[in-house]
């Protein structure tokens, strides 16, 4: 079995930062691992180890900067790795879902894995989209927000847990190929061992430009247009109920309801 | 000229300080508190690849060269001295196994040291043997294919949790000249006749296990000689060079530490209105520490890409290990007095680094030594 991941750089951001249009000023950013690819990367390295997939590739979109962070999924036990960057690609402000989704599948048709693996969302931009996107853009079936994948994937099916708001959970059988996208707490991502980062200088890590995979270079434009970015003006209320618990925790309990912190 | 590291480089450093803030940074203060072997942090860095680093791939280590260790033990240091020094000490005295040992003694020794498996030791010093090395006294005597150890040795790294010690003993008492006659022996601590006294009051790095050894006529097998008989001391001279860039590693990593929290105290403790960062006091001592700290790591870094170029650096050696352990003395008590009252108790790392910071001007080799030997290789004095 094959297993495709997902894989992207993400912008992280200091405690203080400023915003500079639509933007975060550069000195407050930083770059690492997207943090739900980190437990995909995980889920598939585990499900090697299990003797159940034969081959892990991880696959990004980004410039050659990011290919430090790529290789972090190598040391962690991926076997190959394909970076997708194109000239095109970079005045590119805002890639969209749809971008996203062109191109990833056309590496997907090319790679032709069984399973794919994404994160629920990136930690940037969070559109929280592209994998279930992906997944219909090619026809497969695919599991949202899935934090428990069964390591038997007989008959072409994954059986998995999704988490559903409220605190409830489903189990659902999907049928291969299919795209999960990985929630976080599934497993307890490693640290890249030492032999691993060694070992993932030697791994291939393939460059593919938008000709390559057969996308035209218009698939890079978008509909969409960030207009503003700004920080929310914070406010915070305080409710004091004078008395003993006796009186006061059923209108604490009132009060839990009526914000919707409590069904 | 190259300054930069490669992209590995970074990765290991990047990898090996998410490891120490996630898992050491919480319980630095309880092990330092408790004066306790940190195990489980321990086995942790054995998984990742921490312990045994420089070990060959082919004995599980990773076959890391000084460079990388240097960049491994500065990035733990700067988090905490005392679990840091624990992990990276799990494999002291294996690179004279490395350089000298048989095939069956790597497979025996190293192979489980890289994976976790098992702690090594270094036994050199002795109560009436610090910086006169030549004066060891601990005996081994050949008896039939056995090796007979008889002696003590003080101050031993990882004294009571080590599995087995490489134990400088002296093999020909007739030898002619001080530094003859002595040998390389492997001492297993489930030998009838070892036992281990830990040694607790540490000032500082109190996380690394330290004791004193005695050896009360322990049998070893013959094949567990290290190298040549009687020639331990040219065989243990040629990694003075390593191990001192090693503690010269360590004092960045703990003026680094230091600087670090003086630099966040100094943005977040207000007085007078505001932050006491914005004193021009306060921004000298940070000017001076992050300078000095980037001195001392140019200087360390320097040492170690010429150890692994194989050169024979002896001065450049001391001078860093010298210099590094000096700047982290000076560095950690600047940070304690950025910090105020506040550094003078254990609520912030600072007082721990203060501490701990002292033991690099000592072991392997103190300050003064340093020094002598700066000034020998100056004044072209031999050995």
């Amino acid at each position: 079995m094959k297993i495709l991941v997902t894989v992207k750089e993400v912008a992280t951001v200091e405690d203080e930062f400023e915003i500079e249009g639509t933007a975060i000023a550069d000195q407050y950013l930083g770059a690492d691992l997207n943090e739900w690819d980190d437990y995909a990367i995980e889920e598939a390295v585990q499900l090697q180890e299990d003797g159940i997939a034969d081959e892990v590739v991880t696959v990004t979109i980004g410039p050659e900067d990011c290919e430090q962070t790529i290789r972090q999924a190598l040391a962690k036990g991926a076997d190959r790795a394909v970076r997708i960057w194109d000239d095109s690609l970079e005045g590119v402000d805002l890639l969209d879902v749809n971008a996203k989704t062109e191109i990833l599948s056309a590496v997907i048709e090319e790679e032709d894995p069984d399973l794919v693996l994404t994160g629920v969302q990136a930690g940037d931009d969070s559109f929280g989209a592209t994998g279930v996107s992906v997944a219909e853009h090619l026809g497969y079936q695919w599991g949202a927000v899935v934090n428990h994948l069964e390591h038997d994937l007989d008959d072409g099916v994954a059986s998995v847990r999704r988490e559903l708001e409220g605190g409830v959970e489903e189990l659902t059988d999907v049928e291969l190929p299919a795209v999960l996208t990985i929630q976080t707490g599934i497993n307890e991502p490693r640290y890249a061992s030492l032999r691993g980062i060694r070992q993932a200088q030697r791994k291939p890590l393939d460059v593919q430009g938008l000709d390559d995979l057969g996308v035209d270079d218009s698939a890079v434009d978008s509909d969409l247009e960030l207009t503003d970015m700004y920080e929310p003006e914070s406010e915070s209320d305080v409710t004091v109920w004078e008395g003993g618990a006796e009186e006061t925790a059923a209108e604490l309990g009132d009060l839990l309801r009526d914000k919707g912190v409590a069904p | 000229m190259e300054f930069g590291l490669t992209e590995e480089q970074e990765q290991i450093r990047e990898e090996v300080a998410r490891f120490a803030e996630n898992e050491i940074v919480p319980e630095a203060e309880k092990y330092d508190e408790e004066e306790t072997f940190p195990h489980e942090i321990v086995d942790e860095a054995a998984e990742m690849g921490l312990v045994g680093s420089s070990i060959p791939m082919e004995y599980g280590g990773a076959g890391y060269s000084t460079l990388e260790t240097v960049i491994i033990a500065e990035e733990l240091f700067s988090y905490d001295p005392g679990i840091a020094l624990s992990i990276m000490a799990c494999s002291f005295g294996t690179e004279a196994i490395e350089a000298f040992g048989t095939e069956d003694q790597k497979e025996r020794f190293l192979e489980p040291v890289a994976m976790g498996e098992k702690i090594s030791g270094a036994a050199i010093s002795e109560p009436d043997t610090g910086s006169d090395v030549s004066s060891v006294s601990t005996q081994a005597e050949k008896d039939g294919d056995e090796w007979v150890v008889n002696g003590n040795k003080m101050w031993i790294t990882n004294g009571t949790v080590g599995d087995f010690f490489v134990v400088l003993c002296k093999t020909n008492p007739d030898a002619e000249g001080r530094y003859n006659g002595f040998s390389q022996i492997v001492v297993e601590s489930d030998r009838d006749g070892f036992s281990a006294d830990k040694i607790t009051g540490k000032m500082g790095i109190r996380a690394s296990d330290t004791a004193e050894l005695i050896f009360d006529d322990v049998r070893v097998p013959e094949e567990n000689l290290i190298g040549t008989k009687d020639a331990a001391f040219m065989q243990q001279m040629q990694f003075f060079d390593a191990t001192r860039v090693g503690v010269a590693a360590q004092g960045v990593g703990i003026a680094k530490g230091a600087t670090r929290e003086a630099l966040e105290y100094a943005q977040d403790r207000e007085q007078f209105g505001k932050p006491i960062g914005e004193f021009q006091a306060i921004q000298h001592k940070l000017a001076n520490m992050a300078t000095e700290t980037e001195a001392a790591r140019n200087l360390t870094y320097k040492a170690a890409w010429h150890v692994d170029q194989g050169e024979d650096i002896t001065k450049l050696a001391s001078m860093a290990k010298e210099y590094a352990s000096r700047v982290a003395v000076d560095a950690a008590n600047e940070a304690v007095q950025i910090h105020g009252g506040s550094g003078y108790v254990n609520d912030f790392p600072v007082e721990r680094f203060y501490r701990d910071s002292k033991i690099t001007q000592i072991y392997e080799g103190t300050s003064e030594i340093q020094k002598n030997v700066i000034a020998r290789e100056l004044l072209g004095k031999g050995f």
